[in-house]
């Protein structure tokens, strides 16, 4: 990197600040990039589809399980026609619960966690309710998300 | 190029920045035997600048809320683009200023350069360090982690032990009886708003000493003349010395650029240096986690005060301590500044490294 | 000025003081580690053997079991305040089943289950009461089952668990290695958790061919647990470049201005 000594330093300063400018430019560059990628708008692409699950899959007092963004997910329908879909994944550790027909409650097989068909906690560890995810009628099928 | 002109002609009529620029930078001589140690002071205003912009950008996506910090700082490192650069820089950053902040004082207590009617300076660097202090504790609660909760949990008992008053001082650092969110409401504001703000001032004061007073030359080579002061105020200048613009300025550059590489060097390559298991569990006020230590610039302090059989008498040799090293140009007040010649000073500054050192240790063994 | 001083000094101490770290504080402690901690024999050791327990790292103490007030000495072990003592030998499946319902119902089913009343296998047999570790595969040995029958077919059984249980093992630790970089893991953490007690559940039912049947399910989904850990490892290993990049960058920028610095030296130097 030395450059010969036998130059004027004013000449060899010349060389050498041409080479920081790139340096540093290089450098900048390097920093406003992520800068730029941080403050930019969330993108919404992708993650906000919706499922669909037959409206024939799932019959009154029945709970139907299906994956909804990667994760398991019931559906129930609570009164003929009214239906509501719910995560399936225990607040507690993340077992995946169960529905109990002779109840009508969801109980997690790992620590006895029990929740009422709204999602709501009724006993056990788990810390909070079941996230409940948004339904709409759509014909013979149930649109999810 | 033509344009800059007009801007700078623009401005410079009505404000002279071109006559203010010549004579506050280009012809603020500097000592010709300045050392590298001089460029700490401009690795530290860097090193501060990056807190204050990742700062900001931190606080665009954290929530100063204890049911939902835990989870904004998740946020931050695992969606957020960059997010997790922005939070290490931060984080990683904090630790890097202790590092420079230490070499500085360090090096100036070394060379004396406390000495020649400098108390200003030194009180308000000291002052600095302190609140350098603050804002990593203040910093360190914030992401309402395990290690944020009892860390802070285990600082703010100490002036539980001051006698009378110990209590009342204790409830009014926690906001309540324990720490709680009433804390991390009130550290917040600390953390990004009240000392950001004295910081600023304070680096204000202490760059303002400096130049008002001639800063001081290094206390080596043949060039070093033992002062004796008139009673009135004195600015020390440095004929024939090296302009600090552009001739010294590209060395701070350089020893920033240093330190740059080092903070991303611990960034990219030891993300976990200064993360302990339970800076990445959310804080639960009902399990303490095993051996929760202080940060490592605090482990003197957390050591001292199990060395003594009482906590008092563990605050009182920390308050003493620092109390004498504040004080130290009201009291070491010989003309002298040669390490060579002060014996007794240099022997106590080494020792003083040593046990410092040693107690740090063994309190990250203990 | 000395006295002026003097008067600021306990001013400035109390501000540094209020920056340096003190002792923790000790954990509260229930009743009924209070008392029983300090008996000699049978009753005291409980209270010894559940510190470092799987239990007691999770916040699960004395009364979540055996019920009982653990704030109040007088009715700490009142029947009126729910207080069960110790099980009989075949009520343990239903003591623990009440939180560990899915093993409670593969456990019933199996050879052990159907035993109890005669003295089969329950729950504390194989894996101990107060000291409970988390459960592995260790509990299946020749010792302790040649206890009671013949190791040969429990020997089977975990030669048919073994590759997949070090397998969740093995995931638990990346995941683990994976949360102390900073990742958020709970999500596969909690899919984890999921897989591994359905697949410790299976255990239960004591029967080979169900083992097996179930092995091929979990191994796929470890799979696809093992690619998330992949592709993160991945990503940090692309950051290090970059990183490495920049830091290079670095250093070198920092070597031209030095070199900069050099030729103002030598100017300086002349005159």
């Amino acid at each position: 990197m030395d450059a010969p000594s036998n130059l004027p330093p004013s000449r060899r300063r010349t060389f050498l600040l041409i080479l920081a400018g790139g340096l540093g430019a290089l450098l900048a560059g390097a920093a406003g990039w992520p800068l730029l990628r941080f403050l930019a708008p969330a993108s919404r692409g992708g993650a906000e589809q919706a499922v669909s699950v037959p409206r024939a899959a799932v019959a009154a007092g029945t709970a139907h399980f299906f994956q909804y963004r990667g994760k398991p997910a019931v559906a129930l329908q609570l009164q003929p026609g009214e239906y509501t879909a719910l995560s399936a994944v225990c607040t507690h550790l993340g077992c995946v619960v169960q529905w109990q027909e002779a109840t009508g409650e969801f109980l997690c097989p790992c620590h006895g966690g029990r929740f009422s068909p709204a999602g709501a906690v009724l006993a056990g560890p788990p810390p909070r309710a079941l996230e409940i995810l948004p339904v709409v009628v759509d014909g013979d099928q149930l649109r999810i998300g | 190029m033509r344009v800059l002109t007009l801007i700078v002609d623009f401005v410079d009529r009505r404000l002279g920045v071109r006559e203010l620029f010549d004579k506050e930078l280009r012809g603020y001589l500097l000592p010709r035997n300045v050392n590298v140690w001089y460029t700490l002071g401009a690795v530290l205003l860097a090193l501060f600048g990056l807190q204050i912009l990742t700062g900001i950008l931190l606080l665009i996506h954290y929530v100063p809320h204890a049911d939902q910090a835990f989870a904004s700082v998740q946020r931050i490192t695992n969606e957020v683009p960059f997010g997790w650069l922005v939070r290490l820089l931060h984080a990683v950053g904090a630790n890097v200023i202790v590092i420079a902040l230490l070499l500085h004082m360090l090096s100036v207590l070394f060379m004396a350069s406390y000495k020649g009617r400098r108390e200003f300076t030194w009180l308000s660097g000291f002052g600095l360090f302190n609140l350098a202090m603050a804002l990593c504790l203040t910093g360190y609660l914030l992401p309402w982690s395990q290690l944020s909760f009892w860390a802070t949990t285990v600082a703010t008992e100490a002036p539980g032990a001051i006698p009378v008053v110990g209590d009342l001082a204790r409830e009014f650092l926690r906001g309540g009886a324990t720490v709680g969110g009433q804390t991390l409401g009130r550290f917040f504001a600390l953390h990004v708003v009240a000392l950001p703000l004295a910081l600023l001032g304070l680096i204000g004061l202490h760059l303002f000493c400096v130049k008002r007073r001639g800063i001081s030359p290094p206390p080596f080579g043949s060039d070093y003349r033992s002062q004796e002061l008139p009673a009135a105020f004195v600015h020390e200048e440095h004929r024939g010395g090296i302009p600090f613009f552009p001739n010294y300025v590209v060395k701070d550059a350089a020893v920033i650029c240093f330190f740059l590489a080092l903070l991303l060097g611990i960034v990219f390559f030891a993300p976990n240096l200064f993360f302990p298991p339970a800076a990445f569990e959310p804080a639960d006020p009902f399990v303490t986690p095993p051996r929760i230590k202080p940060e490592w610039y605090f482990l003197w302090a957390y050591q001292t005060l199990k060395i003594f059989p009482s906590e008092l008498i563990g605050l009182g040799v920390q308050g003493a301590f620092m109390t004498l090293l504040a004080l130290l140009p009201f009291l070491d007040r010989g003309p002298e500044r040669r390490p060579a010649k002060r014996p007794i000073f240099v022997t106590v500054f080494f020792l003083g490294l040593l046990v410092f050192v040693a107690i740090s240790v063994w309190g990250h063994y203990s | 000025m000395n006295g002026r001083l003097r008067s600021l000094l306990p001013l400035l101490a109390g501000v540094l003081l209020a920056a340096t770290p003190a002792l923790a504080l000790a954990p509260p402690e229930t009743v009924c580690i209070q008392c029983h901690g300090g008996q000699a024999g049978p009753l005291g050791d409980p209270a010894r053997e559940w510190p470092g327990s799987v239990h007691q790292r999770n916040g699960i103490s004395c009364h979540d079991c055996h019920g009982g007030d653990p704030a109040d000495y007088a009715n700490a072990m009142s029947p009126a305040r729910g207080f069960i003592g110790v099980p009989a030998h075949d009520r343990v499946p239903e003591f623990c089943g009440r939180c560990h319902v899915g093993v409670l119902e593969d456990y019933r089913q199996s050879a052990h289950g159907r035993k109890v009343s005669e003295g089969g296998a329950q729950c504390v047999v194989c894996h101990g009461s107060h000291a409970v570790r988390e459960a592995s595969l260790d509990l299946i040995n020749e010792r302790d089952c040649s206890r009671c029958h013949d190791y040969g077919r429990a020997a089977e059984i975990r030669a048919a668990l073994d590759e997949t249980d070090a397998r969740l093992a093995g995931l638990g630790e990346g995941f683990e290695r994976l949360r102390r970089l900073g990742a958020d893991v709970e999500p596969a953490k909690g899919k984890l958790f999921d897989l591994r007690n359905r697949f410790h559940r299976v255990f239960h039912s004591v029967e080979v061919d169900k083992v097996r049947a179930e092995t091929g399910r979990v191994q796929a989904e470890a799979a696809l647990l093992q690619a998330e850990i992949d592709a993160y490892d991945r990503q940090t290993a692309r950051r290090r470049v970059w990183g490495g990049v920049a830091v290079g960058l670095l250093v070198m920028l920092g070597l031209v201005l030095l070199q900069v610095r050099h030729t103002y030296a030598d100017e300086e130097r002349r005159g």
